[in-house]
């Protein structure tokens, strides 16, 4: 009688001690420390992070994990990036295998510019949120925290090569909708101590004014914080949009055309206010839409609200009729008699 | 001298010359007869001017003002001969008759002129629009037939797309 509330005391000891020093506890205790702290704390060791992560070494196995609109999809991958060169990615177990860039979303948008950060301190507010450890390698914990304090993002960086470790979003329902991370790590000891300088970065605008004469017609900005970073043609004929936050990326491909349904293998058509809408499940979200004599498509890495959000902000305009075609052709006499064009 | 014969009248009427118009002014200062024959013209052509003139009939009156009203269109001319009697092969041959001169007569066209004015400018109109519309509709192009887009080349770009990393363009290098 007199042992068991002993053991009972030795228990749940061991059950607190165990919640006191787990990764959940730590995360938790990082987050009030980081609400504390200044704003943008945690914007200087994201500098250093996509500084290692374009002028360091490494090589290591990574997994990906993103919720979409139906469900989950996952992937493992080796990486192996070389300085100067760029990220080798090659998926397993398929085998393929290709140099991305670690900026991009096909490198876990690991190493952002320096001007895509800042686009990031101007849409979130970003937090040093303490030291733990995942994959057995120490780290510093990063929070990302949207305007009215949700987590919008985390971030952990290995607190000896400062490489983004371990990466997750959340919607703004505080649901994960994104994981990738390092299984196992190893830092390229003759590069340690290259000194990495972020890349400046900057937008691709351009050309706006041009498709603007040309008729182009398009939101600079989306909901979710959104913002147009680049907008051009495409030799093909079509015309690329990107937008981003600092966090995610969304891509938008406006093609001439009327859609032909029918022919869309893979996707499913859905009604939204209306309009008809074509899905596939996959990671990156891919939306098909006509509107007028064009086609849309969306490709997104962000929470699944956010592309649908973006998708509504996007034109749904009705088929083309003759009246559209009488305009193309008042557009077109104009483009020809203006001597400023 | 002898006497001013013909001459009377043109004394009258003030129409001989300084010289002539001294001799016969001699004349009638010795010649009785030829001053009677002037004073007789000089009164006949003051009773002519004192005259008034001939009233115009209010039927000629009528008639003009009648010519200048609309009125009904006249019915066709019949001509004599109608064409088409005689043939040849199969054609008419025109006859002596069948070329009608031309209608010269009056007739009640100024509502007539009116509207085929009107109708006029409705058919230019008409026909302007139409040929605008047919330019914009032909420079305007045919519709863009239906089509599917390169998902799978899109999606790559969106996976290598390095967001604000500047102009450059992304590319995609598999691995050899």
């Amino acid at each position: 009688m007199i042992r068991l509330p002993a053991f009972l005391a030795v228990v749940i000891a061991m059950v607190l001690g165990l919640v006191a020093g787990s990764p959940a506890r730590a995360v938790q205790q990082g987050v009030q420390q980081g609400e504390q702290d200044n704003e943008d704390t945690g914007l200087r060791l994201l500098r250093e992070a996509a500084a290692a992560a374009r002028g360091r070494g490494y090589a290591g196995t990574q997994y990906v994990t993103t919720w979409g609109r139906s469900g989950s999809f996952s992937s493992v991958v080796e990486v192996h990036n070389v300085p100067g060169r760029g990220l080798s990615v090659r998926s397993r177990p398929s085998g393929t295998a290709g140099w991305v860039d670690p900026g991009a979303p096909a490198g876990s948008m690991t190493a952002p510019s320096e001007t895509m950060l800042e686009v990031l301190a101007r849409n979130y507010r970003v937090v040093e949120a303490g030291r733990t450890s995942t994959g057995g390698r120490a780290a510093r914990l990063v929070n990302v925290l949207r305007a009215d304090g949700t987590l919008a993002a985390r971030y952990w960086l290995d607190e000896a090569g400062g490489l983004a470790l371990r990466r997750e979003l959340f919607d703004g329902h505080g649901r994960t909708v994104h994981v990738g991370g390092f299984l196992d790590l190893t830092l390229d000891p003759a590069r340690g101590g290259a000194v990495a300088v972020p890349t400046p970065g900057g937008v691709d605008l351009g050309e706006v004014p041009a498709l603007m004469d040309l008729g182009w017609r398009f939101p600079t900005e989306l909901p979710g914080r959104l913002e147009l970073f680049a907008a051009h043609t495409e030799p093909a004929g079509y015309l690329y949009l990107g937008y981003s936050d600092g966090l995610s990326v969304v891509s938008v491909f406006v093609d001439s055309g009327v859609l032909d349904g029918e022919k869309l293998r893979g996707w499913h058509a859905q009604r939204r206010d209306g309009h008809t809408i074509w899905m596939r499940n996959s990671a990156e979200q891919g939306t098909i839409w006509a509107s007028g004599d064009h086609v849309y498509t969306v490709f997104a890495d962000a929470p699944a609200d956010t592309v649908d959000a973006a998708v509504a902000a996007l034109p749904h305009e009705p088929a083309p009729n003759l009246w559209n075609r009488l305009g193309r052709g008042a557009h077109r006499l104009l483009s020809w008699v203006n001597p400023f064009g | 001298m002898s006497h001013l014969g013909e001459r009377v009248s043109a004394l009258v009427d003030g129409e001989l010359n300084h010289h002539e118009r001294d001799r016969a002014l001699s004349h009638l200062a010795f010649c009785a007869s030829c001053r009677a024959e002037v004073e007789a013209m000089r009164a006949l052509k003051s009773r002519l001017r004192s005259l008034d003139g001939p009233a115009m009939p209010a039927d000629l009156t009528m008639s003009l003002l009648r010519m200048a009203d609309p009125g009904d269109p006249l019915p066709p001319r019949e001509r004599p001969f109608p064409s088409g009697s005689r043939t040849f092969g199969g054609a008419p041959i025109p006859g002596m008759h069948s070329v009608a001169p031309p209608d010269n007569r009056p007739r009640g066209r100024a509502a007539t002129t009116r509207r085929s004015r009107r109708v006029g400018y409705v058919a230019v109109g008409v026909a302007s629009a139409a040929v605008a519309i047919g330019t914009l509709f032909v420079v305007g192009g045919p519709d863009p037939g239906p089509r599917v887009p390169p998902v799978d080349m899109f999606a790559n770009q969106h996976r290598n797309t390095v967001p604000y990393g500047g102009t450059a363009t992304p590319t995609f290098s598999p691995t050899p």
